[in-house]
């Protein structure tokens, strides 16, 4: 890990507006992301991560709280005397200027003799396979082509971080495949230290080193994408990545119960009232089992079947299986068993 | 082309019919009435009269000098129009100048407020153009406003003389023209993405090298259609320089005008008439070619 190019984010708050009117945007957000490493900030829209990547990017100053890159505090350094850039959502390539210019655009303003600009500016063009385009003006390229473009012309400078948000939403579905291969690439080629925002949960899952979900101004959980999903720290990070049911339970004696059936759990838990959280293709059909749900709908998905049904106290679950097994009933009983190893247990709603 | 199209393009042709009409009587016609009077020969009293001669064009660059009857350069007329081009783009740079954060801090409100702002810019157009400009003389002349505050203020110990002077002129033509320059460059300041300012902030640009080397570039369209709004209207400007430049100040248009009248050489008048058109057409010709070009060459 590049110590010089860790970013340290220590209690970030910011405000936006005053008096009646005020947004909390962020609230005391503190979290690390390691040098050459793909973190990614995710949560649902409105939740605070363009607000976070513009702190980064010095486009706003934290209402509370400090900003470090290395050792160095950049809290109140302006965006253009911070060595990190930004690949914007809409590009904002500049209109004016060819493919060539816009890549060169951060080298020049650093005042990078040409020749060496021009060889850098090819150098990024092949990295990013626009070598073709090169005079083109912007306004000439496809969406995809843009995308590249916005991403040749902020690793040109080669920046210790590089910040992107949501640079792959307004793609169509294969472009942003294909994006997210390439990017991948381009962070491990480079090296620089990513920091990618997202609210499509299925993207951070599989191009992040590590994800911190984002809700409501607040990061919920930090960590791999394998621990947050195995290990969802709260409710909001269970139901946002991936999908999860719910179940209230009573903790005691260390397992769980629903109804008169006993789970008993691998971890210690908290006695009391809690939530147990199961995602779907974790349950298995048992015939037989003591817990029994009677069934009350089937979704045919392709690769699998959803299976909704009803416990006996009335709560709700899904689960999913796979399309060759014979499809219940609506009214069916079935036999479920919760494998103590995917059930999670949370604090009570 | 398809019958439908060639169809299209009839009707558009002639629901365009009247207006060029209109355009052709309005422009052309008296255009080419005042070529044909810069052949002619100055009648007696005013007018023009047979025969035929170029004898106005002539006037225009040689004079005849009125004792021993040699031609020489008429440098006379050269200083009137090289004063004219001068305080034109002088006024089209201040205007500029003055323009640009106008429009930048109107159309960087709040939408609800734009249309204030911008009504306020026009309010100059409800009056008069000869009573807006003998209020400008009213407060620079000598015994004016300005000098009055400035002599109050000790800042100054006699009055400046500004009023009939070529800054005189600047400045009432900048005021005059103003709003030419800040309407164009709004529509273009307001279309102007300001995210493209934050990717040049992030591309370690400062304000200077952003202003320069982005939002200017951008905006251009809008700068090019202010600057000749501004430009063009005066080169021709008659009431201003003749109210606040005084008899000696005169601009192109004041000298045309006089040989329609005093001068009693509608010839003359004519023949330079058509060549401060000339000169219009070729000076926003090559500026067009050099500002408007597909992309400046630098990288
Ligand atoms: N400039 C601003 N002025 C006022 N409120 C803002 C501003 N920018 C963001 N917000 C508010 O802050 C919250 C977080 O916004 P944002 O960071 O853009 O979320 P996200 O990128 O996760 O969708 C939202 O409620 C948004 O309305
Ligand atoms: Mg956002």
């Amino acid at each position: 890990m590049d110590e010089a190019t860790r970013v340290y984010v220590k209690d970030a708050s910011k405000r936006f507006g005053h008096g009646a009117t005020v947004v909390h945007a962020l609230a005391d957000v503190t979290l690390t992301i390691e040098g050459g490493s793909f973190f990614t900030l995710l949560g649902p829209s409105g939740c605070g991560k363009t607000t976070l990547l513009r702190l980064l990017a010095g486009f706003e100053t934290p209402t509370g709280g400090r900003i470090l890159l290395g050792d160095q505090d950049v809290t109140a350094l302006p965006p253009n005397r911070r060595p990190i850039n930004t690949v914007f959502q809409s590009y904002a390539l500049f209109p004016h200027l060819s493919v060539a210019q816009n890549v060169g655009f951060g080298l020049k303003m650093q005042g990078i003799a040409r020749a060496k600009r021009d060889a850098r500016v090819d150098q990024m063009l092949a990295l990013v396979r626009m070598q073709d385009f090169a005079e083109r003006p912007v306004a000439q390229l496809s969406g995809g082509q843009q995308q590249r473009v916005a991403l040749a012309r902020a690793l040109a400078p080669e920046p210790r971080v590089l910040l992107l948000d949501e640079p792959l939403s307004a793609l169509d579905l294969k472009l942003r495949k294909e994006m997210q291969i390439e990017l991948k690439r381009l962070q491990r080629e480079t090296g620089i230290t990513f920091v990618f925002v997202t609210h499509d949960q299925e993207e951070a899952l599989t191009m992040s080193d590590r994800i911190a979900v984002m809700s409501a101004g607040r990061v919920q959980q930090i960590g791999t994408p394998r621990e947050i999903y195995a290990h969802p720290a709260n409710r909001f990070v269970a139901g946002f990545i991936g999908e999860s049911n719910f179940l209230p339970v009573t903790v005691a004696d260390g397992a769980a119960r629903i109804g008169d059936h006993r789970i008993s759990l691998a971890a210690p838990a908290d006695p009391g009232p809690a939530t147990l959280a199961i995602r779907p293709e974790d349950i298995m059909l048992e015939p037989g089992a003591a817990l029994s749900a009677e069934v009350t709908d089937t979704v045919y998905l392709g690769n699998a079947v959803q299976i909704m049904a009803r416990l006996e106290d009335g709560t709700q679950i899904a689960l999913r299986q796979p399309a060759t097994i014979d499809l219940p009933e609506s009214g069916q009983r079935i036999g479920l068993r919760l494998p103590v190893e995917a059930v999670q247990i949370l604090e009570a709603e | 082309m398809s019958a439908g199209q060639g169809q299209a393009n009839r009707t558009s042709w002639s629901l365009a019919a009247p207006a060029l009409a209109l355009l052709l009587i309005g422009s052309i016609g008296p255009l080419l009435i005042v070529l044909v009077y810069s052949f002619m020969t100055p009648g007696d009293y005013s007018g023009v009269q047979r025969p035929f001669t170029t004898q106005a064009w002539e006037q225009v660059f040689l004079t005849r000098d009125i004792f021993d009857d040699t031609l020489g350069w008429a440098d006379a007329h050269m200083t009137i129009f090289w004063r004219s081009v001068k305080l034109s783009v002088l006024t089209a740079v201040i205007t500029f100048l003055l323009g640009l954060p106008t429009a930048w801090f109107i159309a960087t409100r709040p939408p609800d407020r734009r249309a204030l702002w911008l009504f306020l810019i026009t309010i100059p157009f409800w009056t008069n153009l000869l009573i807006r400009t003998i209020a400008i003389n009213e407060i620079i002349r000598n015994e004016g406003l300005l000098n009055q505050v400035l002599l109050k203020l000790g800042v100054i110990g006699a009055p400046l003389q500004i009023l009939y002077t070529d800054t005189a002129v600047l400045i009432g033509m900048a005021y005059v023209y103003l709003p030419m320059m800040v309407l164009p460059m709004y529509a273009a300041i307001d279309r102007f993405d300001t995210r493209l300012l934050e990717a040049a902030y992030d591309l370690f640009a400062n304000r200077w090298q952003a202003l320069w080397h982005v939002v200017l570039p951008v905006i251009r369209p809008g700068i090019l259609a202010g600057s000749i709004l501004v430009f063009v209207p005066s080169l021709g400007a008659y009431v201003t320089p003749r109210v606040l430049g005084g008899g000696k100040n005169m601009m192109i248009g004041n000298f045309i005008e006089l040989q329609f009248g005093q001068g009693q050489n509608w010839p003359l008048g004519a023949a330079l008439a058509v060549l401060l058109l000339i000169a219009v057409g070729l000076a926003l010709t090559v500026y067009v070619r050099v500002l408007g070009g597909a992309g400046r060459a630098d990288g």
